[in-house]
């Protein structure tokens, strides 16, 4: 008996601890969402504060071009990463980049392992509700990615309707799939999506169009696709902690860095300039 | 084609620095996870109930969830829920949560290889040892323990194979292992974009890797081949 009873303990004990981990990585229930705020109500003056104090901002990102990718060096790249970096700069801090798992996002930040998630992050409302956000600064869209030599007869949505689809679990992508009522497949990673088309597995994808710009055609794996429709018009923003001071200085660096041009000249040198949203 | 031999210095190049990654997670999980291993072991046949069912307790915590699972909780517990990240964001404290995770975990299992390597000598050798006149301890490390390195060899073999392939779960707090450099060449790294074929080509990493540690142990094996 005294076993059992032990035994039942250490299943409620191992119960709670999975329930704390999971309610902290939704954040979505209202004891957690207070839990936050309540984290974050010292936090919300001094959330610069303690990027100043740690000397440091770690941007969360993955290998994404044209956003944030590495050279033949190593060195990251990109415009999201070329502008976090003059912003680390106006902060007076060093900027590390620091490669996440983009589905643990939210763990990551919460978890202060990142200060900021700065990768071509679409506004969706899961995000804006979960994080403090800067203004949308890029334009983007979902579209449709098929066989080149299929292309020309899916160039309505309403062709589309046979078609099985793959898509990033939690992206805008599988949004617009499910709002237009597509059956789809989940995948964890738009590049996977792209995969299960090139092999067959998926009819179709839907992924960003600025990742489709960079990832089809010549000299990829995926010569043989194309892009045809946009589905959904989406903003690209920048998400800091829950109640950061971090989003407002960013948005008046936005602004002045629209104004001095510099910006613009930093989206052209990564061919992004048409979707920059102005400042 | 042409481009295909481009991108191939390239590639290697991001695979062997992964490889690396692979190789210290899985070094550092053998050195730490092999002694801890005996300690589990020792706690779980001890004669003290309590650290007997303690132990044997976590034993089956750790072997009864995932590995990603405690990979997940090792590295976000600290920040999520104690507000106090203590790995910090860096690779080097992912390397570490990693480590720490996997040498948990690892010694579990150890520690029922060693467990069944000493409790399968035969109750005859310890009576005979009684006879003999020893003493506990002398029987337990003249006797006992020496022939448990012999017998655990194999089944260590499976374990330690099944490591090397395990590594690569640690992708899942992002730590830069093989797997993570290969699969970021599908979306764009150090100027190739969305190619496929890196992914795939780890495997030979891995394979080779694990040919060497088959070998290996394969002479360990027979090199403690005595008693026969």
């Amino acid at each position: 008996m005294k076993k059992f009873m032990a035994l039942m303990l250490a299943v409620l004990m191992l119960l709670s601890m999975a329930a704390c981990g999971s309610s902290g990585s939704a954040g979505d229930d209202e004891e957690t969402t207070g839990a936050v705020t309540e984290g974050t109500v010292d936090a919300e003056e001094s959330d610069m504060a303690y990027v100043k104090e740690k000397g440091t901002l770690l941007v969360g990102i993955t290998d994404f071009a044209p956003m944030d990718y590495q050279d033949e060096n190593g060195e990251w790249i990109g415009f999201d990463a070329d502008m976090a970096r003059a912003f680390a700069e106006r902060l007076g801090v060093e900027i590390e980049f620091v490669q996440i798992e983009w589905d643990n996002k939210l763990m990551e930040i919460e978890g202060k392992t990142v200060d900021c998630l700065w990768n071509g992050m679409t506004l969706t409302e899961d995000v804006t509700e979960a994080l403090s956000c800067s203004n949308a600064y890029c334009n983007n869209a979902q579209i449709v990615i098929v066989p080149s030599e299929e292309a020309d007869q899916y160039q309505t949505q309403e062709s589309l309707s046979d078609l099985s689809f793959a898509v990033e679990s939690g992206s805008a992508g599988k949004d617009a799939a499910e709002s237009l009522g597509l059956s789809y497949t989940e995948v964890t990673s738009q590049a996977d999506a792209l995969m299960e088309v090139a092999a067959g597995t998926s009819d179709a994808a839907i992924i960003d169009s600025l990742m489709a710009a960079a990832m089809v055609g010549e000299g990829t794996s995926y010569e043989d696709l194309t892009y045809t429709i946009g589905l959904s018009e989406e903003e690209y923003g920048v998400g800091f902690r829950k109640g950061s001071d971090l989003a407002e200085e960013l948005n008046q660096f936005f602004k002045e860095a629209y104004e001095d041009g510099s910006l613009m000249e930093c989206a052209e040198k990564y061919g992004v300039q048409a979707a920059i949203i102005e400042q | 084609m042409e481009l295909f031999w481009e991108q191939l210095p390239v590639v290697l190049n991001a695979l062997n620095s992964g490889f690396i990654q692979t190789l210290k997670l899985f070094f550092v999980t053998l050195i730490g996870a092999l002694p801890l291993g005996l300690l589990i072991a020792f706690g779980s046949m001890s004669r003290f109930k309590p650290l007997s069912w303690l132990t044997r307790f976590i034993v089956w915590i750790i072997r009864g969830t995932p590995l990603m699972i405690q990979l997940l909780i090792v590295y976000y517990f600290p920040g999520l829920v104690l507000d106090n990240p203590i790995w910090g964001g860096g690779e080097a404290g992912r390397f570490l949560a990693a480590s720490v995770a996997f040498i948990i975990n690892y010694a579990c299992y150890f520690s029922e290889i060693y467990r069944g390597g000493i409790q399968g000598v035969p109750v005859g050798q310890e009576e005979a040892g009684l006879v003999l006149g020893m003493k506990k301890s002398q029987i337990f490390f003249k006797v006992k323990l020496i022939q448990m390195v012999k017998r655990i060899v194999p089944p260590m073999s499976n374990e330690i194979i099944t490591l090397v392939k395990d590594t690569s779960l640690s992708r899942i707090i992002a730590f830069q292992e093989i797997i993570f450099a290969g699969q970021s060449f599908m979306t764009g790294s150090r100027g190739i974009r969305g190619v496929i074929w890196p992914l795939f080509f780890t495997a030979f990493y891995y394979l080779i890797w694990n040919g060497a540690v088959t070998l290996l142990l394969g002479k360990l094996e027979k090199k403690l081949d005595y008693f026969r």
